[in-house]
Formats: structure tokens, C-alpha cells, sequence
């Protein structure tokens, strides 16, 4: 359970949807902010240096006749001055330095007082003579400007520039791009699942209708519910209410197919009958006029009314097996032994023209909880198909049994093997090959009612030696609890 | 601009070597008075509150008044320009120091000396940073010092002779010495650290402290010196009798009689102005003659 969820895969549409969203939002609007702020930067570097330049420019035109005079009194009070003044730029401190590198003065005496050297972390900082040197992890940045009276350097300002306010400017537009772009993932989510939600709103409709029709009941969805023609889901659901219909009609057609089956297989049982009927009617005249004749000897009398009797027996049992057939049990829920038992009655006449070898092992007990009327209808047509495959004089074999709480019923022929598309008639019986085949109707049927009956079919054999088709049926646990009690 | 004080500028031939100088770069860039002759030329130093444009202004329209001529308002960067200016007569009238007045006294006449706190007495204050332990000037071996300016009383002269009667001379008593040319700069230059100690006028201290009390704050007075004669307002002795500055006198005398006057002197925390005996003057006088001698004595 905890795995479904996990994988996104399995997710929901609108979960996944406002997801996607999401991730897009987020994903553009990291790359929108960075490019933002590496632009930022870059302008407020340039402003800088520009400001920098300035401030620079500016005081080394003041301070350059002090520092070749070394007056610390006039550079001091210019860098004083500027401090204060030079409102473009805060520099927290500024240092005049000579060309020997001592300070001459800097605006901030305590800390650099006049004649002390300048430091050497500051003075590395200006490897190639750069006049700008920003560390934004430290939120400092240094200017140098070198002091030049022609080609000999006479001196050096080293500056130490505030740029706190730089990078608060950054961290607010930073902050602003995080809640704006925060609010609009927000809102976008919340739009991408209102309108996943209403998207899949017809989806989730016609899932209901997919999901009853794969449980049988194919309804067709209502005008009412139907999106407008043209939508995508509009067409999508007249395609599912077309393909509906198409199914119902088959599934009639099905219905009337398998009732004709029925029929012709009646008319063949008929004729079975009428031959069984037939046959002991010549001996049962015979056993009449003879008794007509010599009826005053009682022994002549009595073979011929067992004569009659047995006749008699045997029309009784071919008329019960087929009203049992054909017009159901006492108890349509119970199969008992002698309702297969019955089976055997209805193939004689088909295995004793094509003189054939009858193997009957019947273990069902008494009573089993299975469907008696469509097991034997199913039976009887693998019986019969079995008796026309097998050649004259050959060998039908019936086994069957309980086994696992299922019923086994194997036939056994001696003809020569199903072919591969048939064979799949039983296993999977499609209204399509139905049509594509023509005569295969008595297989259509009998593997549509094993998988009515939740059961299914296994083809064994090959051309040697026959086939084996043994259907299996699971017991039903209502009727078994019925048959036990 | 050697940061050294330079103990030669004291020298009455240096002195005249720069005057003579002086006046030659003055007569070049002016040779004659750009403003109409009726304009009357007043000099000022940095020992004046030189900073508040709006007192200059008011003492200009003052004057103006006073005299019923227009005046002029002339300010330099140095004592010495203002001086030069005064003894080659391209000034009427010029405030100056008292140390300039004594050291041309014989050219140069008194006349009227301010008052501050009633008398026209002030004092020289040896200041230090905050954070100087040093208690006097003996702690201020080896440090950096400030001067105000060459030619100035309170700002150089006091300490210069201070350090003559200890047998010291500022090149060798302190690491580094320089002139600001203000006195509101030497304690600009305390308070930031930039030296470590400084000679300052005492009244400008005094009113900067009520003025701009957090730049005071990053100094302490180590030593005041004994009073001493304000610096005065004098003129070329050969305009003594003039006109023109019986009317400045007049003006000056009379100004904490007038409205405008009034608030002038007390924007510049002054009770006004007074004439005062040249004899005022005998202490820096007497100062400035002990180092002169001192300087010869040490060759």
C-alpha cells in the first residue's frame, strides 16, 4: 500500500498535475531569480566601480599636491572632509599612503595611525593594480587607486568601501523573489488542480461506466452526461456509448447464437432418439405378435413381455435424459451422478453406429455443488464431438472426479487432435471467431459456459493419439454446503 | 609642507625674508587694490570663528553700516598672508594674533582688543586625545603633535616655549609635529587621533566646546597657559590716524551698542571690544623673545 503511494506512477492526475506545476514554477523561477541577481550584481558592481572611480578620481586630485608636500594635516582633512561629504559612496576608511608604503594619513588616525605601514593583507589585495576587489561573503569590498606625477608613483589611497547596503538590496529583492514567486506557485497550484480536478471529472464518469461493463452490466451513458461534441471527451464518451452498443447487440447475438445451437443440437438428439426409439420398436412388434400367436405358453409369453420390458426401459431412459437436458433438473443447483450417468444414454446411438468402445469412469459422488444443466450440456457436446473424431471402432474415454474443491471431467478421443484455433475457442471464446469460423459454434459454446461457470478448459493430446480436453469447474461453496447438508 | 615646526620661522631675519617675499607674491598677484578705493579692506584670521558665513555676513553688513562704505571681508589661509597684507597696506585693518602684533609691533598699530569674559585676556590650552594618559607635557615625549599655525600665540608660540624652557625644541621633543592653519583643526586633528596632542587658543576650545560639543569631546586639556593678551585688531601704523580707522575703532568699540553688533559678539561669545595699552601684549612679548634667545643660545 505504503509502495503504491510512493510511486508516482500511481498517483492520482490531480495530485500529479499540481505537482507539475509546481516543479515547473519553481524550476523557472529559480533559473528567472539567479539570473535576476547575477544581473543585479553585475549592475551594482558596475555602479560600484563607477562610484568608486569617482570617489577615487576625486580625491586624488585633492590629496596629490598634499602627499608629494607629505602635509598629513591637508590630506587628512580632505579624507575628514570627504567622508563626511561624499554621500555616493561610504568608504569606512581611507588611507593615504607614501610610495614607501607608510600611511600618510587615513580617515581614521586610531586605526591607521601616520607613519605605521600599511598592511600587507590589504596591500595583497591589489595584486595587478585592480581598482575595485568585492568579497561578498565578508560584505566588504577594497578600492586602490595608485598616485601618479607622471610615470613615478609618488603615493597610494587604499579604501575599505561599506557595500551592507548593496547586499541588503540584494537580500530584499531575494526575499521579494521568494515570496512572489512562493504566492504564484501557491496560486498556480491551486488553479492546476481545480482544473485537474474538473478535467478528470469525466474521466472518473466514464471509468464508472468502463468499470460495470467489465463486471457485464454494459449500460450506455446518458445524453444528459454527455460533453458537448467536438471536446475530446465529448467524442471519447460517444465512441464508449457506440462501442456499448455494439457490445449488447453482440452479446444478443451471442444469446440467440447459443439458443440455435441449442436447437440444432436438439434436432441431432431427436434423430438419436428416434433411432433409439427405433430400434427396440421391430423387436417389441416381434415380442407382440408373438405373444398374439403363442401367448397360452407362458414361457414364450414371458420372454416376450421382458422383451417388451427392457424395450420399453430403454425408449424411457433416451425420453429422461433428454427432458433432463432440456428442461432442467428437480434441483437446478445440484449436479448429481446420475444426471452424468444419464449422459451415456444420449451418445449410444452416435458411438454404436461408428461401433465405438465406450470407456465410462464416473467418481462424482451423489451430490456436487455445480451447475448440472450447463455441465451437461457442456459434457454432452464434448461426448459427441469426441464420438464424430474418433475413428470407426476406436476408443471414447470419460473420467470424472472431485479433485481440490473442483470438478474434473477429462474426454478422451482416438481422432486426430484440435486445431490451434479451435482449441483457443475453448479456452477463450470470442463472439469475433464466431463468425470467422463458422462452424465452430458447439466449441464457442461449450467454452462460454465453463466460463460462466467461473471454470475453464485444458486441450491435451496430440495427432497420435487423440485429445484430452479436460474441464475443470470449481465447486461452489453454497451448493457444496447445500449438497452436504 | 615640512611637518616640522619650523623653529626658524621665529627668526626676525627669516621673518623679513618672508615678508619681503611676501609682498613680492602679493604686489604680483595684486598689484593694485582690485576693489573701488571707498572700499574698506578688513583682514581676518583663522583665529576668528572663520566657518559661519552667516556671522561673516553679518559683521560685513555691520561694518558696512557702521562706516556708510562698503566693506570688504579679506581671509587667508595663513597668519603670515594676513600679516603681509596688513604691513604692505593692502589691508585697512586686520584681526590678527597677538604674536604677529608683537613681532611687528613697531610697524603695526593697536586698535581694539576683544573681550572675553569681560577682559581681553584668553588662554593657550595644551590639549590631548582622549585617550593620552599623559598628564602634562612631559607625557607628550615622542608623540605627534599639532600646531595651529607659525605665526600663532596660543596655537605655537606658547608651546614653543613651553618645550624652549625645558631646553627642547618641537623637532626634537615630539616624533612628528604639523600645522593645521586653524585652531578648529588642531582639535579635529586631536579628537581623531590623528595627533595625539595639540596646541589650541583656549577661547576657541572654549566656544567650540558649547558650539560643537562632540568634537570637543574626543579631547582633554592637559595644561592652560597664564592669560595673555586676545588677539587684537590692528592697523599699518602709518594709517593709525586715518579716517578710515578712527571709523573701524569707532565701529568696533560700539559694537555691543548695536543690535546686529550685539549679536555678532554674542554668536562669537564676546562681550565686545576695548582699547587696550600696547603693554597687553608684554607676556607674548616676553614669550616670544625667551625662544628667540633660546634658539641662538642652542645654535
Amino acid at each position: 500500500m505504503n509502495g503504491r503511494r510512493l510511486n508516482p506512477a500511481t498517483w492520482p492526475l490531480t495530485l500529479k498535475m499540481p505537482i507539475l506545476v509546481a516543479v515547473l514554477i519553481i524550476t523557472i523561477a529559480a533559473i528567472a531569480s539567479n539570473i535576476v541577481l547575477m544581473r543585479l550584481t553585475e549592475t551594482q558592481k558596475t555602479s560600484l566601480l563607477g562610484l568608486t572611480r569617482a570617489y577615487l578620481d576625486g580625491l586624488s586630485i585633492a590629496v596629490m599636491p598634499n602627499v608629494i608636500r607629505k602635509d598629513i594635516w591637508e590630506t587628512f582633512d580632505i579624507l575628514d572632509r570627504a567622508r563626511k561629504r561624499y554621500t555616493g559612496l561610504y568608504a569606512r576608511y581611507t588611507i593615504v599612503a607614501l610610495k614607501d608604503g607608510s600611511v600618510l594619513a587615513s580617515s581614521d588616525p586610531l586605526a591607521f595611525p601616520v607613519k605605521s605601514p600599511v598592511s600587507a593583507d590589504l596591500a595583497k589585495l591589489f595584486p595587478n593594480g585592480e581598482e575595485l576587489v568585492i568579497d561578498y561573503k565578508t560584505g566588504k569590498a577594497w578600492a586602490y587607486r595608485a598616485l601618479k606625477e607622471g610615470n613615478s608613483l609618488v603615493g597610494s589611497i587604499f579604501a575599505e568601501i561599506d557595500i551592507s547596503d548593496l547586499l541588503q538590496a540584494r537580500h530584499e529583492i531575494l526575499i521579494t523573489l521568494i515570496t512572489l514567486n512562493s504566492i504564484l506557485t501557491m496560486v498556480f497550484v491551486a488553479i492546476g488542480y481545480m482544473a485537474a480536478r474538473r478535467m478528470v471529472r469525466p474521466l472518473a464518469l466514464l471509468s464508472s461506466y468502463v468499470e460495470r461493463a467489465r463486471q457485464g452490466e454494459v449500460n450506455l451513458i446518458p445524453d444528459k452526461r454527455l460533453p458537448g461534441r467536438g471536446t475530446e471527451f465529448g467524442d471519447l464518451f460517444r465512441r464508449f456509448n457506440a462501442m456499448a452498443k455494439a457490445m449488447n447487440e453482440r452479446e444478443s447475438l451471442s444469446t440467440r447464437l447459443a439458443e440455435e445451437e441449442k436447437l440444432a443440437l436438439i434436432g441431432k438428439l431427436a434423430t438419436a432418439m428416434a433411432h433409439e426409439v427405433n430400434n427396440p420398436l421391430g423387436g417389441m412388434g416381434n415380442a407382440i405378435d408373438t405373444i398374439r400367436k403363442h401367448g397360452e405358453d407362458k414361457d414364450v409369453r414371458t420372454t416376450a413381455l421382458n422383451l417388451l420390458e427392457r424395450g420399453l426401459a430403454g425408449i424411457a431412459n433416451v425420453v429422461r435424459a433428454a427432458l433432463v437436458t432440456y428442461k432442467g433438473g428437480n434441483d437446478p443447483g445440484r449436479m448429481t451422478h446420475g444426471d452424468l450417468e444419464d449422459l451415456k444414454f444420449l451418445i449410444y446411438h452416435e458411438a454404436g453406429i461408428r461401433r465405438l468402445q465406450l470407456d465410462w469412469n464416473n467418481a462424482l459422488p451423489h451430490e456436487i455443488g455445480i451447475d448440472e444443466t450447463m455441465t451437461r450440456q457442456v459434457v454432452l457436446n464434448l461426448l459427441l464431438n469426441a464420438c464424430a473424431a474418433t475413428r470407426i471402432g476406436g476408443r471414447v474415454t470419460l473420467n470424472a472426479r472431485v479433485s481440490d474443491e473442483t470438478v474434473i471431467i477429462e474426454v478422451t478421443d482416438e481422432g486426430p487432435g484440435i486445431p490451434d484455433d479451435i482449441a483457443g475457442q475453448f479456452t477463450r471464446p470470442r463472439i469475433g471467431d464466431l463468425s470467422k469460423h463458422g462452424g465452430g459454434l458447439g466449441v464457442w459454446t461449450v467454452g462460454t459456459l465453463v466460463k460462466r461457470m467461473g471454470g475453464r478448459i485444458e486441450v491435451g493430446g496430440d495427432t497420435f493419439r487423440g485429445s484430452t480436453l479436460t474441464v475443470i469447474l470449481p465447486i461452489e461453496e453454497r451448493r457444496e454446503f447445500h449438497a452436504v447438508a | 609642507m615640512p611637518s616640522k615646526a619650523n623653529a626658524h620661522s621665529l627668526c626676525g631675519c627669516v621673518n623679513r625674508r618672508a615678508f619681503i617675499g611676501g609682498c613680492a607674491a602679493v604686489l604680483v598677484a595684486r598689484p593694485a587694490r582690485s576693489a573701488p578705493a571707498e572700499t574698506v579692506q578688513f583682514g581676518l584670521t583663522p583665529v576668528f570663528l572663520d566657518s559661519d558665513a552667516e556671522l561673516l555676513a553679518a559683521l560685513r553688513r555691520y561694518l558696512s553700516e557702521r562706516l556708510g562704505r562698503p566693506v570688504q571681508l579679506v581671509k587667508k589661509r595663513t597668519y603670515q598672508e594676513i600679516t603681509l597684507m596688513l604691513l604692505s597696506e593692502q589691508l585697512d585693518a586686520a584681526w590678527i594674533c597677538g604674536f604677529p602684533y608683537v613681532q611687528y609691533r613697531d610697524q603695526l598699530s593697536l586698535l581694539a582688543v576683544p573681550l572675553y569674559n569681560g577682559k581681553p585676556l584668553y588662554q593657550s590650552y595644551l590639549i590631548v586625545n582622549e585617550n593620552n594618559d599623559a598628564k602634562g607635557i612631559d607625557g607628550l615625549r615622542g608623540q605627534t603633535h599639532a600646531f595651529s599655525d607659525p605665526n600663532s600665540n596660543s596655537g605655537f608660540l606658547v608651546t614653543r616655549w613651553l618645550l624652549a624652557t625645558m631646553n627642547e625644541a618641537p623637532d626634537t621633543f615630539f616624533s612628528r609635529t604639523f600645522f593645521t592653519y586653524g585652531h578648529r583643526n588642531v582639535i579635529r586633528a586631536v579628537s581623531s587621533g590623528l595627533a595625539e596632542s595639540g596646541s589650541v587658543d583656549g577661547y576657541i576650545w572654549e566656544v567650540t566646546k558649547k558650539t560643537e560639543p562632540d568634537l570637543v569631546k574626543g579631547t582633554r586639556i592637559i595644561r592652560k597657559s597664564e592669560w595673555l593678551g586676545f588677539p587684537p585688531v590692528a592697523c599699518n601704523r602709518r594709517a593709525k590716524d586715518t579716517e578710515t580707522t578712527r571709523e573701524i575703532t569707532k565701529a568696533l568699540i560700539s559694537m555691543n551698542t548695536d543690535k546686529t553688533g550685539k549679536d555678532i559678539l554674542a554668536t562669537l561669545y564676546l562681550d565686545g571690544f576695548a582699547r587696550e595699552d600696547p603693554a597687553l601684549f608684554d607676556g607674548i612679548a616676553e614669550k616670544y623673545r625667551f625662544v628667540q634667545n633660546s634658539i641662538r643660545r642652542l645654535g
